[in-house]
C-alpha cells in the first residue's frame, strides 16, 4: 500500500483540496446577546489529500483538529476557505459553498468514524438496522439485497452476519468500533474522516482495529483523514502529517520527515513528551510550560512563542506563514515539506528517539517473540454472550 | 500463591494476599478478584497494567476501601505497614475502640480487610497514610468550592485545626506541584483549570497529608501527551523528595516503562506476571504479557507491518473461565492442562523476583509438552 501511495500522490489530482479554511464560533455575551468576539477553532488551514493515502491531523486536545474533520465534511458551516473535494461524476466540488443538490450528492462519497463507539450508537436500533441505514436513506438497496449487503459488510469488518439481530449494547468497545467502520463503508465511499477512532480502546483492541482500517483501505481504496493524538498510532497508519497548534497547520511533511526531521519547535516538543516504551531509555523530558493559549483570544505574532524554548523578539511580533521548505537533500520529489517558523531552516530539532534496534535475538531483545505468533488477521474478534 | 505468602519483605508497605472480590449482582457473581496478591515496596512505583475489566481499579478501591456497592471483599488480606515502626502502626488501632482485635496482623501491621470502611481507624488511614487520584479530574474535584478550600479540608481533618495554617500549607502544596501563581490559583473554582492543572490540583490535594502510599488510578489517560510528561515528572520529583511509595494503574506501556520500578500484569482478576520493569520489557515470560506488549505501536518499528493482536477479546465477566483464564486466548495453548488445571505461580530464576502463573513453567505444563502431541488441543 505504501509503496504505490507514496510515489504516485504527486502527479494524481488529490482528491480533496482545503484552502484557508475557517470556523469561528461566535461569542456571545451581554443583555443584547451581541456577538462580543470569536472562538477561531479553525484559522486558516490548508491541506490537500491524495486519492488513497492517509493524511494524519496531530495536535493538543483543542487545537481544533476535530471542527477541522467536522468543517471539511461541512458537518459545521465553515465561516471562509474553500474545500474542493473531487467526486467521481460531478468533478471538482467546493463543498464549502455546495447547494444541498450537490451535497446530497457528495454526502454518500465521504464518511466519519466517531471516537466514542459508545456514544455514536442508537441504543435503540439493532446492529442490522444500524447498519442498513445509510442505504436505506441513500434509497440504494431493499429488501433481499440489503439483506447481503449488511451481512457482507459484517463480515468485512470481522463480526458475523448472525449479529445484525442484536442490539450495541451486547457488544464490547472494539466490537462497537467495527459497527461504525461497518456504517462508514455501507455506501462505498471515497473519503473517510476518522476521529480519534481508537482513542477510547485498549491497546490490544486498538492494534485490531488499526489493522482492519489498513486493511480496509487496501481492499477498498479508501482515504484516510485520520485524526488523533496518539504520535505512535499515527506513525504506523499516516503517510503524512499535518500538526496543528490554536486552529492552524504549524507543520506538513510525510511521516518520516516530520518524526525524524522535524522543522517546527512544536512538533519536537510533542515527539520528546511521547513516553517511550522501553524502560533502558529513559528519557528526562523538558515538559513544555504552560499550557495551550485559548483560541478566543490567541497571543500576538507565532502563537507558540509564549512556549516556544528558541522564541526571538521576531516571534512575538510577526506570525510566520505556513511556507514551504526546499527540499534538505534535493532527492526528495514532489512530496511537499510545510512549517510555519521563522526559524524553520536554522533550527537543528530532535526527531522522534527511535528504541534500540530488534537486531539478532536473545532475551536481551525487547518483545522477544516466543512460541507461535497470533496471525496478523484482524478479524478473529471473539462473541460476547 | 503458596510459593510467596508466607515470605514478607520488610520493607513492604502493603502486601495484599489472595483478595478476593465480588459483585452479586441481578446477571449474576461478577468475581473481580479472583485471588490476587503482590507487595508494594517501601519507596518504589509498582505499576498495575492490564486491559479494562481486568480488576485494576477494583484493587485499588479494595486497598482504600471504597469499592462500590455491590462489591465485598470476601476473601484475602491487605497488611499496611505504616512508616516509622510497627509501634505507629499500632496506635491507630488503640484510638479506635470498634476496631477487632485480630486487626493487628503478627507482623505488626493492620489488616484493613478487618476494619469497617466507615471506622474511624480506616477513615485516619484513608487520606492521610493512603492517597488516591483518579482518572477524570473533572468528576473527582467538587465544582461549588474553590480549589483552595478543598486542599484545606483534607489538611483541617487530619493534620491541624487552625484554618490559616491550613490555608497556607494548601497554598504550599499547590506550589510544590508547580502551579504558577498558587494564591490564586486556591481562590479559583475547578472549571477555570485546564485538565492539566486540574490533575495537579488532584495531586496536590492527595500529597497535603504527606501518604505513605498514592494510589494513582490512570491519572494521565485523559490527558495530552505534552500535559502528560509534566504530571509524570511532577510524579517521579516528588517520589524522590518525600520517598512515598506510588501504586500506579495504567494501561499504557510507555508511561510503565518510564516511571514504574516494578509491574504487575493482571488478567481477568488475577495477576499473572510480576517482575521488575525492566524484566517484564526485556524478559516477558507470560504469554499475554508478550501479546500485550507487541500490540503496541512503536515508533520505527512497526513500518506498516501490521500490529500483533490477540486475538478474541476479554469473556463476559459472568462466565468463568476454566483452568488458567488466558487458555482460550493463548498462543501458546498446551490443551487440557491450560483448559482444566488453575497454573500455581511460577517464580522464575533470576536476580530479581519474577513470577509468574502460565503452565509453560509449571510441572503439569511440562509433562504435558513433553506428552505425545495427540493430546493436545
Amino acid at each position: 500500500m505504501t509503496e504505490t501511495v507514496t510515489a504516485e500522490p504527486a502527479q494524481a489530482e488529490p482528491l480533496l483540496e482545503v484552502r484557508d479554511l475557517r470556523k469561528w464560533f461566535p461569542i456571545k455575551g451581554g443583555m443584547l446577546r451581541r456577538t462580543t468576539g470569536h472562538v477561531k477553532a479553525v484559522d486558516g488551514v490548508s491541506l490537500t489529500v491524495a486519492k488513497g493515502e492517509t493524511l494524519a491531523v496531530v495536535g493538543e486536545s483543542g487545537c481544533g483538529k476535530s471542527t477541522t474533520g467536522r468543517t471539511i465534511l461541512r458537518l459545521e458551516e465553515p465561516t471562509g476557505g474553500t474545500v474542493v473535494f473531487r467526486h467521481p461524476e460531478l468533478g471538482p466540488v467546493d463543498l464549502a459553498t455546495a447547494d444541498r443538490r450537490t451535497m446530497r450528492q457528495v454526502r454518500p462519497r465521504m464518511q466519519i468514524i466517531f471516537q466514542d463507539p459508545f456514544a455514536s450508537l442508537d441504543s435503540r436500533m439493532t446492529v442490522g438496522r444500524l447498519i442498513a441505514e445509510p442505504l436505506v436513506i441513500n434509497g440504494v438497496l431493499k429488501g433481499q439485497p440489503l439483506r447481503d449487503r449488511v451481512a457482507e459488510l459484517l463480515t468485512m469488518v470481522g463480526l458475523r452476519p448472525e449479529h445484525a439481530s442484536r442490539y450495541p449494547h451486547a457488544f464490547s468497545g472494539g466490537q462497537r468500533q467495527r459497527i461504525g467502520i461497518a456504517r462508514a463503508i455501507a455506501l462505498d465511499p471515497d473519503l473517510i474522516i476518522c476521529d480519534e477512532p481508537v482513542s477510547a480502546l485498549d491497546v490490544s483492541v486498538q492494534a485490531q482495529v488499526i489493522n482492519l482500517l489498513e486493511d480496509l483501505q487496501e481492499r477498498l481504496g479508501l482515504t484516510y483523514v485520520f485524526i488523533s493524538h496518539d504520535l505512535s498510532v499515527v506513525e504506523h497508519i499516516a503517510d503524512r502529517v499535518a500538526v496543528m497548534y490554536v486552529g492552524r497547520v504549524v507543520e506538513i511533511g510525510t511521516t518520516k520527515e516530520l518524526f525524524y526531521r522535524p522543522k517546527h519547535p512544536y512538533t519536537e516538543a510533542l515527539l520528546s513528551a511521547l513516553p517511550q516504551p522501553d524502560p533502558r531509555n529513559r528519557t528526562e523530558v523538558v515538559p513544555l510550560t504552560g499550557d495551550v493559549p485559548s483560541p478566543a483570544n490567541p497571543p500576538s505574532g507565532c502563537y507558540f512563542h509564549t512556549r516556544c524554548p528558541y522564541a526571538q523578539p521576531v516571534c512575538s511580533e510577526e506570525t510566520p506563514p505556513l511556507r514551504t521548505l526546499p527540499a534538505e537533500d534535493g532527492s526528495s520529489t514532489g512530496t511537499v515539506r510545510q512549517a510555519a517558523c521563522h526559524f524553520a531552516e536554522e533550527l537543528d530539532l530532535k526527531g522522534a528517539v527511535v528504541p534500540s534496534p530488534v537486531v539478532g535475538g536473545g532475551t536481551d531483545e525487547p518483545f522477544a517473540p516466543v512460541g507461535p505468533r497470533p496471525g496478523s488477521a484482524a478479524r478473529t474478534d471473539g462473541v460476547a454472550s | 500463591m503458596t510459593t510467596h505468602s508466607s515470605a514478607r519483605d520488610d520493607d513492604t508497605i502493603v502486601s495484599v494476599r489472595d483478595l478476593q472480590v465480588e459483585f452479586r449482582t441481578t446477571l449474576g457473581v461478577v468475581r473481580a478478584l479472583n485471588g490476587v496478591s503482590f507487595d508494594i515496596p517501601r519507596g518504589k512505583v509498582v505499576g498495575i497494567v492490564g486491559e479494562s475489566g481486568c480488576g485494576k481499579s477494583v484493587t485499588a478501591r479494595a486497598i482504600m476501601q471504597i469499592i462500590e456497592h455491590p462489591g465485598r471483599i470476601t476473601n484475602g488480606s491487605i497488611e499496611f505497614h505504616r512508616q516509622g515502626g510497627d509501634v505507629a502502626t499500632s496506635q491507630l488501632l488503640t484510638d479506635d475502640e470498634s476496631a477487632p482485635a485480630d486487626a493487628l496482623t503478627a507482623s505488626g501491621g493492620i489488616d484493613i480487610t478487618r476494619l469497617d470502611p466507615r471506622s474511624a481507624a480506616m477513615r485516619a488511614i484513608r487520606g492521610a497514610e493512603i492517597a488516591m487520584i483518579f482518572q477524570e479530574p473533572m468528576t473527582s474535584l467538587n465544582p461549588v468550592y474553590t480549589v483552595g478550600s478543598q486542599i484545606e479540608e483534607a489538611i483541617l481533618l487530619h493534620q491541624t485545626p487552625d484554618k490559616e495554617k491550613a490555608r497556607q500549607q494548601a497554598v504550599d502544596m499547590l506550589r510544590q506541584v508547580g502551579m504558577p501563581n498558587p494564591e490564586r490559583i486556591a481562590r479559583s473554582y475547578p472549571h477555570e483549570l485546564s485538565g492539566g492543572m486540574r490533575q495537579r490540583a488532584m495531586i496536590a490535594m492527595a500529597m497535603s497529608c504527606h501518604p505513605a502510599l498514592l494510589i494513582a488510578d490512570e491519572p494521565t489517560t485523559a490527558l495530552d501527551v505534552t500535559t502528560e510528561a509534566q504530571i509524570l515528572s511532577l510524579m517521579r520529583k516528588l517520589k524522590a523528595e518525600i520517598g512515598m511509595s506510588i501504586m500506579f494503574i495504567t494501561h499504557s506501556m510507555g508511561v510503565v516503562a518510564q516511571l514504574c520500578d516494578e509491574v504487575i500484569v493482571m488478567y481477568l482478576g488475577q495477576v499473572v506476571e510480576r517482575a521488575s520493569v525492566d524484566e517484564i520489557f526485556y524478559n516477558p515470560k507470560h504469554p499475554y504479557t508478550r501479546s500485550l506488549l507487541r500490540s503496541i505501536p512503536r515508533i520505527g518499528m512497526t513500518e506498516h507491518a501490521p500490529l500483533e493482536v490477540i486475538k478474541g477479546s476479554i469473556p463476559d465477566p459472568y462466565t468463568r473461565v476454566t483452568g488458567c483464564s488466558f487458555h482460550p486466548r493463548c498462543p501458546d495453548y498446551l490443551g487440557d492442562v491450560c483448559r482444566d488445571v488453575i497454573p500455581a505461580e511460577a517464580l522464575l530464576a533470576g536476580p530479581t523476583r519474577h513470577g509468574a502463573k502460565c503452565h509453560l513453567y509449571t510441572d503439569e505444563g511440562r509433562a504435558a509438552l513433553a506428552a505425545p502431541a495427540a493430546t493436545r488441543g
